[in-house]
């Protein structure tokens, strides 16, 4: 009887971090807590500070070893934290895209209205963009990879929580709500517990093979806000890869909402394209 | 001008060496074009219509208080001319002396509107030789000498330009495509060729063109007004056998915004043709209303349809029937174009596969354009493409060009 009455008990012992383990897990993987967490990663990588101005370096490169180069001075300003956003890019390399200039108002819940400015012919031209996985200046990078993607747009799930270059991260897998609405089936998300950036994401095609891994290579604090300053996409199924550098950072520059107009596409204010 | 394009150009050149000394933005391309004739033209001797090497020379200078000054000039060794040539395609000098005023004086290229290709209220010259040989899309448009004002106020925004010196378009005038004579009533014979008569460079003769302009959330409206001159030569002479360009003003409206997924755009214009106003004088363009509709949609990703629908109602058309003599071609009183422009984007983006399409089904004319293409690194760029034209009647706009069908290959080297 004592003797059976241990077996029970030791089991009973035995299983309860194993049961613990799958109940907190169980809560832990409640959509709310990880949706959460996605909503404040997506504020640290694209709303910190009321507005930002950086350098973007990309380099385009193929597993045959070509290489290109885009250059461009990016300006975003929050219209509010978590929501509207406004951007203006200013092009600088290559030749055949030189002082273009792009606006782009951002609205998580519906499309962008965007404009291109052609400068050899002083036309500004309203972009069709319903789609915002297409590629950002033919980069591995889509638009929503630069502006962000919202939260909401998808089902968040907390996988585990594991350490990833020293650092404790959460691995949140993300399922579009809309399948229409992503070029991915699902995605992985490596998120730093302690700020939030951003450190590796795969992306999944819709048959469930991994096609783009995101890399944070680079993340410094500039003006108190944890910066990813180089970043990496590569697409696993072409060989393709882009790796992004963010220089000359500025957060909170006071820009104002004039700034993102018409008058800026056909001539940029000097303190942005400086 | 063409000497001191062709002068500032070589001093430009020459600055090359210092350009980072002095702070100067120097950029431009070498570019060989050339195009043949896809059909035996009875009108053209040769079978070239471009054959062309073409240095660029862009150069940009930032000066005290938010002030630049811009120059860009074209050198030009032409084997269908048989010329060398020097173009200056803009110089200007912008200046803001005030946070809500910019002004911009010199040689500019001027465009406004919502058309593509298609043009309502934009009354600033084009070249549609270039168009339709085959040039680099930069080449559609030429620059005016002009000033502009640019007013923000506050809510909207306000263009001010004001040409004193007549700037007319590019039309097919028999060097490289055929033309319709309107003295003749056909297809001009090879050397033959028309005189055309610009208004005098007269205070009173000073083009004004204006464009009010605000955003209405994700939509944009613009008012539009411009007094001055055709800028086709839609008048006839028969006194001393040319062409000129009629007094006109336009008043218009557009407004262009999200639709369906795409983006949508409105856009018309009341054309007061001032020197005909009853419509009785069949030798000028009568007065007209013009109507376009815009549509662009991404249908998936990297291709994009445009649609555009242009409908132009001539006013006093019983008039002008009455006016008309025995025997003459005449125009109709509606005449509708029809635009569609697909293009796919491919391999990074580095690929462009587009075809562009006219159809008039009032005139029966039209024309195709299909072309591919693509940059082989970040400074060299080669594109390949067709241009193909279509009509009944050699007074149209297209028909006139029906054997001037022509294959053309740009290869371009920017620095």
């Amino acid at each position: 009887m004592a003797k059976r009455c241990f077996v029970w008990l030791s089991a009973i012992v035995l299983l309860f971090p194993l049961i613990g383990g799958l109940f907190s897990r169980a809560l832990a993987g409640t959509p709310g807590e990880a949706g959460e967490i996605m909503r404040r990663s997506a504020l640290v990588q694209f709303y910190s500070g009321n507005d930002m101005r950086a350098k973007v370096t990309m380099r385009l490169l193929s597993k045959e070893g070509g290489e290109r180069v885009r250059e461009l001075i990016m300006t975003r300003r929050n219209v509010k934290a978590g929501g509207d956003q406004k951007y203006f890019l200013l092009f600088r390399q290559p030749a055949d895209v030189r002082d273009m200039t792009f606006l782009v108002w951002k609205y998580p819940q519906k499309d962008s209205d965007r404009w291109l400015y052609i400068p050899a012919i002083k036309l500004v031209k309203r972009i069709a963009a319903n789609d915002k996985r297409s590629s950002f200046v033919g980069s591995d990078f889509s638009y929503e990879d630069v502006s962000g993607r919202a939260a909401e747009e998808d089902n968040h799930t907390l996988l585990r929580e594991e350490k990833y270059g020293g650092k404790e991260v959460l691995v949140i897998k993300s399922v579009p709500k809309d399948g229409k609405n992503a070029d991915f089936g699902y995605k992985v998300s490596w998120i730093d517990k302690g700020n939030f950036v951003l450190w590796k994401e795969e992306y999944y095609d819709k048959r469930g093979a991994l096609f783009k891994v995101f890399t944070a290579d680079e993340v410094k604090p500039i003006q108190g806000f944890p910066t990813t300053v180089k970043r990496t996409m590569k697409n696993v199924q072409t060989g393709h890869w882009t790796e992004a550098a963010y220089g000359e950072v500025r957060y909170n520059l006071g820009l104002t909402d004039g700034v993102f107009s018409e008058r800026s596409l056909r001539n940029p204010p000097k303190e942005l394209a400086r | 001008m063409k000497c001191f394009a062709a002068v500032a150009l070589s001093a430009a050149l020459s600055l090359y060496p210092c350009a980072s000394v002095l702070a100067l933005s120097l950029h431009g391309f070498v570019e060989g074009a050339g195009g043949f004739r896809l059909k035996d033209d009875p009108a053209h001797v040769r079978d070239a219509t471009m054959g062309e090497g073409r240095l660029q020379v862009e150069l940009s200078q930032v000066g005290p208080a938010d002030s630049r000054l811009f120059f860009k000039a074209d050198l030009i060794g032409d084997g269908v001319e048989e010329r060398g040539d020097a173009d200056l395609r803009e110089f200007y000098l912008d200046v803001s002396p005030a946070p809500v005023i910019d002004i911009r004086a010199g040689r500019q290229i001027l465009t406004w509107g919502t058309g593509d290709l298609i043009f309502i209220n934009d009354l600033f010259p084009k070249d549609f030789v270039s168009f339709f040989i085959g040039r680099s899309l930069e080449y559609l448009k030429v620059g005016s000498d002009a000033v502009k004002f640019s007013l923000y106020p506050g809510p909207f925004s306000l263009d001010l330009v004001a040409v004193p010196h007549f700037t007319p378009s590019e039309v097919p005038q028999g060097e490289r495509l055929s033309f319709f004579n309107p003295f003749t009533d056909r297809i001009a014979a090879p050397d033959e060729s028309l005189s055309m008569r610009k208004p005098a460079a007269t205070t009173a003769n000073t083009e004004l063109a204006l464009r009010l302009y605000r955003t209405f959330g994700s939509y944009e409206g613009a008012l539009y007004g411009f007094r001055g001159f055709f800028k086709e030569p839609v008048g006839m002479d028969p006194a001393d056998g040319t062409l000129f360009y009629p007094k006109l003003s336009v008043y218009g409206a557009s407004m262009r915004g999200p639709f369906l997924q795409g983006v949508a755009s409105i856009e018309s214009g009341y054309y007061d043709s001032r020197e005909d106003r009853p419509g009785t004088n069949p030798l000028i363009e009568n007065s007209s209303l013009r109507y376009l509709l815009g549509y662009e949609r991404e249908i998936w990703t990297d291709f994009t349809v445009r649609a555009q629908y242009y409908l132009e109602q001539m006013l006093e058309s019983g008039a002008y029937k009455a006016s008309l003599p025995p025997g003459a071609p005449e125009k109709k009183e509606v005449r509708h174009l029809l635009f569609l422009r697909l293009t796919q984007l491919l391999r990074y983006q580095t690929v462009e596969l587009s075809l562009v399409g006219f159809y008039g089904p009032s005139d029966e004319d039209g024309m195709v354009n299909p072309q591919v293409s693509c940059k082989i690194t970040d400074r060299l760029s080669i594109a390949l493409g067709a241009n193909v034209f279509f009509g009944k009647k050699d007074f149209t706009q297209f028909g006139q060009l029906e054997r001037d069908d022509n294959l053309y290959l740009r290869l371009r080297a920017s620095y």
